[in-house]
């Protein structure tokens, strides 16, 4: 019922529809459920039914479950709305989903489970804002709930949130060194989906340090789990890495083809910003190689893109004199290595 | 009549099954706590015992709550609140009247009641262990 709910358009489920799914408070969980493993595949659509389901749960007309259900429902869709709001990176919007969602599961009863969840999301948000000091400092005590609450899989989660800020705030060894527990941990090898992106990870520390025959095993080792962890952003991760290990190592044509795999990807899901990202990138390849045209077109499509999602601060001096290299058909690559760089030092 | 069709037997996800008998284990407790302490009508408890057993199952499929049988000092203190919510409804409503010693016990925190109760959990198990 959850899915032929979820598959319905909103313009489709009429009122009486609605009753009769939403008021039945196990398909509500259900929906709840599908909402919250979909998200990185299609924030977007995630984000609006999440909101439209706590607005829902929020109506005191509507009738939602026994005793906390209502509470809980509504701290539930909050927090997938704030995940998801995080995924497009309206940062701002996730913010205020979360002190939602904080305000609804305070009433539930056993709120601890689900306000350390919260709190990993916040955690998350901060990461995501480039605010790697304080993720790190603010990690322990969450850490230690999760152990305490025997959320195992969730205490992984935030620890490979950490060996990602320490990356950030250049303590490489340690970054490395946490990866590496994390790979052997018996709860991170039970979940495909966290396993493939510690092996990705561990691959683009093993590429950094020139170690590339050994990333091309943890690659190839973690192929298969990423495809079986069913988290699509995961794979365009792995190809990405993949193609910076190539470029690393001089095999440029490789690596375009492993970077237009990844870009491909990203459009699929809608992610513009990594698309973007990925466009300078190729760009910077195809330079590289001679080929300067190919590196216009992937330039002049990402140039609109940062502009509208103001992916840079206003008069940002890469951008203009990227834009004008281009327009003189002489790109300018200590332009393009510049705006890439920042792009994604905040990503 | 005979089908001839066999009769496909779904078992219960192990998991539910040992939720539903943890609750039926603490169902007496729930029970007095219902009729004995909060005064509530048979009927009536049997109508909230009824939608404790579908939020308990529910509970316990929350993210981050451990085992069914440490959850259930959680279900007393659902059955406590919902207990003292509803005597406050009806008396409120002048359905019923109320003595001293329920007027007592409805303004003490549902949680603190529940872990009066979770007193005789712990008595129950023991007496389980022993047996």
């Amino acid at each position: 019922m959850a899915r032929e709910y979820l598959s319905t358009s909103e313009e489709d489920r009429s009122e009486d529809f609605k009753e009769e799914n939403l008021s039945n408070c196990d398909v509500l969980l259900a929906i709840c459920k599908i909402l919250r493993d979909g998200v990185e595949i299609s924030p977007a659509i995630t984000v609006t039914e999440a909101s439209s389901l706590y607005r829902w749960a929020a109506n005191p007309l509507s009738a939602v479950g026994v005793f906390d259900e209502r509470e809980y429902v509504l701290g539930e869709a909050a927090l997938i709305a704030a995940k998801g709001s995080r995924v497009l990176g309206k940062l701002s919007d996730a913010e205020h989903w979360l002190d939602r969602s904080d305000a609804a599961f305070r009433h539930t009863v056993n709120p601890a489970p689900s306000l350390a969840g919260v709190a990993f999301e916040r955690l998350a948000l901060r990461y995501a804002a480039g605010r790697y000091e304080e993720t790190l400092e603010l990690l322990p005590s969450l850490k230690s709930s999760f152990k305490r609450l025997g959320m195992d899989i969730e205490n992984a989660k935030t620890q490979f949130l950490e060996a990602m800020a320490l990356r950030f705030v250049g303590r490489e060894e340690e970054h490395f060194s946490l990866l590496r527990d994390l790979e052997r941990a018996p709860e991170v090898r039970a979940c495909p989906s966290l396993h493939g992106q510690v092996l990705v990870h561990i691959g683009v520390h093993e590429t950094a340090v020139g170690e590339f025959e050994t990333a091309a095993r943890t690659y190839e080792q973690a192929l298969p789990i990423v495809m079986k962890g069913n988290r699509p952003v995961a794979l365009c991760e792995l190809k990405w890495a993949i193609g910076d290990a190539y470029r690393a190592q001089g095999s440029l044509r490789r690596a375009i083809e492993s970077y237009r795999g990844a870009k491909n990807d990203y459009q699929q899901l809608g992610f513009r910003a990594f698309v973007t990202q990925i466009s300078l990138t190729i760009a910077e390849t195809l330079l590289a190689l001679g080929r300067d045209r190919e590196a216009e077109w992937e330039i002049l499509s990402a140039l609109p893109v940062i502009e509208e999602e103001k992916m840079v601060p206003e008069g940002f001096a890469a951008v203009a004199l990227l834009r004008e290299s281009v327009r003189c058909r002489k790109t300018d690559p200590n332009a393009l290595r510049e705006l890439r760089e920042h792009l994604q030092a905040k990503s | 009549m005979e089908t001839g069709d066999p009769v496909v037997r779904v078992d219960e996800d192990p998991y539910e099954k040992e939720v539903r008998a943890i609750f039926h284990d603490t169902l007496g407790l729930i029970h007095i706590a219902l009729v004995t302490h909060y005064e509530l009508e048979e009927g009536e408890a049997m109508e909230l015992e009824k939608d404790l057993s579908f939020w308990f199952l529910r509970f316990c499929m929350r993210p981050g709550n451990s085992s069914p049988r440490q959850s259930r000092p959680f279900l007393l203190v659902a059955c406590c609140q919902f207990a003292r919510e509803y005597q406050k409804y009806v008396i409120g409503a002048g359905v019923r009247g109320s003595d001293d010693r329920l007027k007592k016990l409805l303004d003490r925190e549902p949680a603190d009641v529940a872990r009066d109760f979770s007193r005789s959990l712990d008595l129950l198990d023991f007496r389980n262990h022993d047996a």
